[in-house]
């Protein structure tokens, strides 16, 4: 599509494809870097990578939907392991693994609809009101579990699926670009995503032009609480345990990932291919360093080094645009 | 007065200005003298604005000099800071109020707030102080009121007043204006004028001034630089000053037939939108009925509750009691979705608080009324949009590269008709049209009025509050007068009405 001209296009351009580059030059720096080339490139390697970002991905579009409305759900990473545990136990109870993904969403709903309704009808700031959630959340889980991981009772075929590999790649890899791809279609396609659009725009505009926030607003979480939700059930699949501790470690690096994402596909605005590769990016980084033989604690740097440069990129490229064309 | 006179007390050289491949100024220049109105015009997107921006330092020039107080700027690298200490004021077309603020807050923050001994504010002085100002000024509500709560034209009145007041007589300040009367009454206007005649004759102020209202500059300029596609194309001397020579200098061309004739007389037919006994945010006991193909004006002065009327139709203010019918049937009218879907269009008075979506693109702007028009297939249909906003471009004489711009990156103007255009092209049932010219020039503000005498004539009941009295004469048959949210005058002319018509109506109604 015409989109400016010749001048202006060259710094788009280069900012829509550096993250992705840079994921390509990354992966061929540690395939060739002495400490990692033996092991980097490898076939278990891939697979344990791409594997262990399977339930991050699903996580970060969960955080990325509200984000394109400017609000802010901290409670993603929460609700993944709320879903993990209670769907982990009603499985160790013998419920059948359809049940136990339909529990997972069901209680990703709840939580939407508590968030959605905070925000909405009460008109409690976003980032409070999922704090808040997030830490309720953290009760009932330990309530639940005695702060014990669920480690008997589920069953191998759910793993197994899930870790099992299609073409070299975890089958949970391909339910998340899935999942990737149905959002980016809400977000893309549907009337639906363009008034969120609209509602990140200008609220008051927005809610002129019929978009209706409230309601909208209150779908946003619930939508965004159900795939957190039914992230937990790749969390079990990855792992084959749900621990009591593992969701909220999530939230982080997946808005981390949703605010990286506005420096690469679409510079300057959050989207969903910018959040995968963010997501690929990451993954490959830390996996890197670890056999690299950094200590874990490199990792941390490397998470919250990206939340603080997507953040920065964020407002960044955000005031460029408003500045020029 | 010879360009470099003694009287200069500031000189713009040789600007130059590009965005992208776009130039916006191509070699400006412009002297200003003590003690005079200059008047700064030209057509949407000619470079106004964006030369005040290159003079208040907020935007770096790709080159020129300023020459001010005896000092001499290179302007690729004049601040905010060099043009305050510079002795430069100004009142911007987009909002710098802070909206969570109180006025007194908005009023004092540059450093007028009185300090007491201990380096305490001394609330007591700097509130008489400013409750003075806003007596000056004409700003009618509490100190304490945030200016985020009040209308655009109360905003704009806070606006000025931070920008004027504390001026010291024949001081070597300029003062700078982008379009302060856009969003204000006629009486506001008056008032704001007066005292700049005054600040000019009295203090020898400097002023420039730009505006889109040519009655304004016939009143008040001294001067009149005329900017046409980002260069100084005329400079004018107050002998002469008609509004036909300033619109033909906007133009380019000489203009026979301007301001389109008269309205036409709509055929009788049934009531479209109705008003019985409606009540809310201010508005009382309010009845009103719109025909088919009708222009019905609402008047009224500064919070007289026009806007608000516009408001409770479209479902954005809450309706406490009565009803609002379309069609012989009532509305339940909860958020403006239910407007839309009824088939009410509404064009709101804050152009950028309400209307415009800054980083999306021209031709999301214009879809985001309906975008289920655009999704067939279970797919969004980018190419038809793009045709359909290529096209509305250029009918509405929108002046932009490409469909795909972000609304941001347009002058004020253009975003006025983008903003006219997402209805306009879509022929409602009833339009509502809140200062629906305002920031447009004088070109396109007759071209905007055909284009609404046209969907009226397709049969669309429109309804316009505007504080433009020429623009109520022009288009409405019919003219509500507004009081304090009540129903003050009709005027019915079945002969059309004139300004002074509705100016004396106004007088009339304020005495009584
Ligand atoms: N941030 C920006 N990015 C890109 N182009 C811009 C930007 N700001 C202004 N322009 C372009 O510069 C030109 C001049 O704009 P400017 O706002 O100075 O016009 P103006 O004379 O003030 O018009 P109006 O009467 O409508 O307010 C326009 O073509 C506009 O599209
Ligand atoms: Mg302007």
């Amino acid at each position: 599509m015409s989109s400016g001209t010749a001048k202006s296009r060259w710094p788009y351009l280069l900012e829509a494809s550096g993250l992705p580059i840079l994921l390509v030059l990354m992966c061929f720096f540690f395939s060739v870097l002495p400490e990692t080339s033996a092991s980097f490139a490898s076939i278990d390697n891939i697979r344990i990578t791409l594997g262990a970002q399977s339930a991050l991905i699903v996580i970060a579009m969960a955080a990325l939907i509200p984000l394109i409305c400017q609000e802010y759900d901290f409670s993603v990473g929460a609700t993944a392991g709320l879903g993990a545990v209670f769907a982990a136990s009603a499985m160790a109870a013998g419920a059948p693994i359809i049940v136990a993904i339909a529990i997972a969403i069901v209680l990703g709903l709840v939580v939407g609809l508590v968030n959605g309704f905070l925000v909405t009808t009460a008109g409690v700031n976003s980032v409070v009101t999922t704090l808040g959630t997030a830490t309720l959340i953290a009760g009932v889980v330990a309530l639940k579990t005695e702060s014990k991981s669920i480690v008997s009772g589920i069953p191998a075929s759910l793993t197994d699926f899930i870790s099992g590999e299609l073409f070299g790649i975890p089958r949970g890899f391909y339910i998340a670009i899935i999942v990737t791809v149905g959002v980016w279609y809400l977000l893309r396609q549907t009337p639906w995503g363009r008034y969120l659009s609209a509602i990140g725009d200008n609220r008051q505009a927005a809610r002129l032009l019929g978009a209706n926030v409230k309601r909208r607003l209150l779908s946003v979480y619930l939508i965004s609480g159900a795939l957190a939700g039914a992230a937990g059930i790749l969390l079990i699949g990855d792992t084959g345990t749900a621990s009591p501790q593992i969701g909220p470690g999530y939230t982080l690096p997946a808005i981390a990932a949703a605010f990286l994402s506005v420096a690469a596909v679409q510079p300057g605005r959050f989207n969903v291919w910018g959040t995968l590769i963010a997501i690929l990016f990451l993954g490959v980084l830390n996996s890197g360093l670890y056999l690299a033989g950094t200590n874990p604690y490199v990792n941390d740097f490397a998470n919250g080094g990206a939340l603080i440069i997507g953040v920065g990129l964020a407002s960044l490229l955000g005031r460029n645009r408003s500045q020029q064309a | 007065m010879d360009e470099a006179g003694t009287g200069t007390v500031l000189w713009m050289t040789d600007v130059v200005k590009s965005f992208g491949g776009n130039r916006a100024l191509c070699g400006v220049s412009l002297g200003i003298n003590r003690g005079e109105i200059h008047a700064l015009i030209g057509g949407n997107g000619s470079g106004k604005s964006t030369l005040l921006k290159i003079l208040a330092g907020v935007l770096p020039a790709d080159s020129g000099s300023l020459k001010v107080q005896d000092r001499a700027w290179n302007l690729r690298d004049f601040t905010p800071e060099a043009a305050r200490e510079s002795g430069l004021r100004f009142v911007h077309q987009q909002p710098t109020v802070f909206p969570s603020l109180s006025i007194l807050d908005n009023l004092c923050i540059n450093g007028q707030y009185s300090i007491g001994l201990m380096g305490n504010i001394r609330w007591g002085s700097t509130r008489r102080r400013v409750l003075d100002t806003m007596e000056r000024f004409g700003i009618d509500a509490s100190p304490n009121q945030l200016v985020g709560q009040l209308s655009p034209a109360m905003r704009t009145m806070v606006e000025i007043a931070r920008a004027l007041q504390g001026q010291e007589p024949g001081s070597q300040s300029v003062l700078a204006l982008d379009e302060p009367t856009a969003a204000l009454p006629s009486r506001e206007v008056e008032m704001l004028l007066g005292m700049l005649q005054r600040f000019a004759s009295q203090d020898s102020q400097a002023i420039l001034f730009v505006t889109h209202r040519l009655e304004e500059i016939v009143q008040v300029a001294d001067r009149v630089t005329v900017l046409r596609d980002g260069m100084d194309v005329a400079t004018l001397n107050r002998e002469g000053l008609s509004k036909a020579v300033l619109a033909e200098a906007i133009v380019g061309r000489p203009l026979e037939a301007f301001f389109p004739e008269p309205v036409a007389q709509h055929p009788a037919s049934r009531p479209v939108l109705e008003l019985d006994c409606v009540n809310g945010g201010g508005v009382r006991d309010l009845s009103i009925a719109v025909e088919a193909g009708e222009v019905l004006g609402i008047a009224g002065h500064m919070g007289s509750g026009r806007s608000t009327v516009l408001k409770l139709i479209y479902g954005a203010t809450t309706v406490e009691s009565g009803r609002v019918c379309l069609d012989g049937r009532e509305l339940a009218l909860h958020d403006p979705e239910d407007a839309i879907q009824a088939g009410i269009g509404y064009v709101p008075e804050d152009r950028l608080g309400h209307a415009v979506l800054p980083t999306m693109s021209i031709a999301d702007n214009l879809a985001m009324v309906s975008p289920r028009d655009y999704w067939k297939g279970g797919r969004h249909q980018r190419k038809q949009e793009f045709a359909d906003a290529a096209a509305a471009i250029k009918t509405y004489g929108i002046k932009a590269d490409s469909p795909s711009v972000p609304m941001n990156s347009l002058s004020g103007g253009n975003q006025q008709k983008v903003v006219m255009a997402r209805w306009l092209r879509r022929g409602p049932r009833v339009l509502l049209l809140d200062e629906p010219t305002q920031a447009v020039d004088v070109g396109a503000r007759a071209d905007l009025w055909r284009l609404i005498q046209d969907a009226a004539a397709h049969g669309t009941a429109v309804v316009i509050a505007s504080s433009d009295l020429e623009e109520l004469a022009h288009l409405c048959e019919r003219v509500i007068v507004l009081k304090e949210g009540t129903l003050g005058i009709e005027l019915n002319g079945a002969s059309g009405l004139s300004e002074d018509d509705i100016s004396h109506a106004l007088h009339d109604l304020e005495a009584a």
